[in-house]
């Protein structure tokens, strides 16, 4: 009677007959580079977004659904991404939610102290079309002359200087020598927000001028 | 003999062998075939063929990932972990549920009523007629943990790479299934 093969002969025969081989080491390198690459970007975006989040809940300059939505997404994607690795299964799932927790606040807070969070606004402002409109000002804090914040449209242009009406509906004149962002045309019925000092009740000495959205259109005046 | 050969190398050895020669990767596959035979016929019941298939599958999937070889690991718990999951798979594939063969250990029912009043005379008497019947109704998860730990002989470290659970976890496992076997043990006493 014929011997029955066992499951090693069984196997070492498909594996010769189908010419099957091992998987090169190169693809598991750059599976592995690939996932913690994954993994290092989105921990980068969500520092960020929680850089900015804090800034825009504390500062209150901006608002900060945009970021807390990018926030959740990129805080998911780095628990998931990290859960995929060949070692997570030795920390507890509430471990790895706290370090990320913390990772994220102490960097997140450190850029907002540091005002490198208000650098990236308001370079994504200048950079990024489309960013302030997913990302609007608050337009009261953009109504306080004494802290240097001022808002309106622009009414008349002079030779040496222009007027605005805030959104309160007080004219202003505007003095200085400002900074003019590229989308700013500084045309009558544009509106803008400026940066700079008050000199007395109706003049503002501007150091800049941005335009008030993205694309001139104002998002959050419903808030004053 | 290609078997003689490999007599004089662990398993480490092999793996890094069979990556360039199949006929070693049959040693370490002669090395495991009765063990991990036995342990998916322990929590699975199933018939001698399809177990045969998921060994088979699980060798062709480890030869495939021989490059990928955790070796920080026991090459053997790194075994029984692929096995294990073709095993779980082929179980949802098929709607089974996981049974496990257990036989009277001592070791085993030591563990079970040690911190209970339940009395060990009383298991052991009982054991094949009504204590495998208490432990058919625990959770799945707790059935594989106790395979492991007391019919595989398995620690926790090795457990814990199998499941792919924290060593904390594994312990909670073990402390649960306990809690679940009293319950239901004391649950089926009242009828």
């Amino acid at each position: 009677m014929k011997k029955k093969k066992s499951i090693s002969e069984l196997t070492l025969k498909t594996i010769t007959k189908k010419q099957i081989k091992p998987i090169p080491k190169w693809e598991f390198i750059a599976r592995k580079w690939t996932l913690w690459s994954g993994i290092i970007a989105s921990l980068v975006v969500l520092i960020i977004g929680l850089g900015l989040a804090i800034f825009g809940v504390i500062d209150n300059i901006i608002s900060p659904y945009f970021w807390l939505i990018i926030v959740i997404i990129f805080w998911g994607l780095s628990y998931f991404l990290f859960e995929k690795t060949k070692r997570a299964y030795i920390f507890a799932k509430w471990k790895v939610v706290i370090v990320i927790n913390i990772i994220g606040l102490i960097i997140g807070g450190v850029m907002f102290r540091c005002g490198l969070a208000k650098k990236i606004d308001l370079d994504l402002e200048t950079k990024l079309p489309y960013y302030r409109q997913m990302v609007p000002m608050k337009i009261a804090t953009w109504t306080n002359p004494k802290a240097g914040y001022l808002s309106g449209e622009i009414v008349k242009i002079n030779e040496n200087n222009f007027e605005i009406k805030d959104f309160e509906g007080k004219d202003w004149t505007i003095t200085g020598r400002p900074l003019i962002r590229d989308r700013v045309s500084k045309i009558t019925g544009e509106e803008i927000k400026l940066i700079g000092v008050q000199i007395d009740d109706n003049t503002f000495e501007s150091s800049e001028i941005r335009p008030w959205t993205g694309r001139g259109q104002n998002m959050m005046k419903e808030n004053y | 003999m290609i078997e003689e050969k490999c007599q004089d190398y662990d398993d480490n050895n092999l793996v890094t062998l069979s990556i360039n020669d199949s006929q070693y990767f049959y040693c370490l596959m002669k090395r495991y075939e009765e063990k991990l035979s036995n342990y998916i016929k322990r929590f699975t019941y199933l018939a001698d063929e399809d177990i045969a298939d998921i060994v088979q599958e699980s060798f062709i999937s480890v030869y495939q990932h021989l490059n990928d070889c955790d070796c920080k690991l026991k090459f053997s718990s790194w075994m029984y972990r692929i096995v294990h999951n073709q095993a779980i798979n082929f179980i949802k594939k098929n709607k089974q549920s996981i049974k496990i063969d257990l036989e009277n250990d001592d070791e085993f029912v030591d563990w079970l009523v040690a911190d209970t009043d339940i009395e060990k005379e009383t298991i052991i008497k009982y054991f094949n007629e009504y204590v495998k019947t208490v432990i058919e109704k625990l959770k799945p998860i707790y059935k594989e943990v106790l395979v492991l730990k007391f019919f595989e002989d398995k620690d926790y470290q090795e457990i814990s790479d199998i499941l792919q659970k924290p060593m904390g976890t594994v312990a909670t496992l073990l402390s649960r299934a306990k809690i679940q076997f009293k319950q239901i043990y004391e649950k089926e006493k009242k009828y």
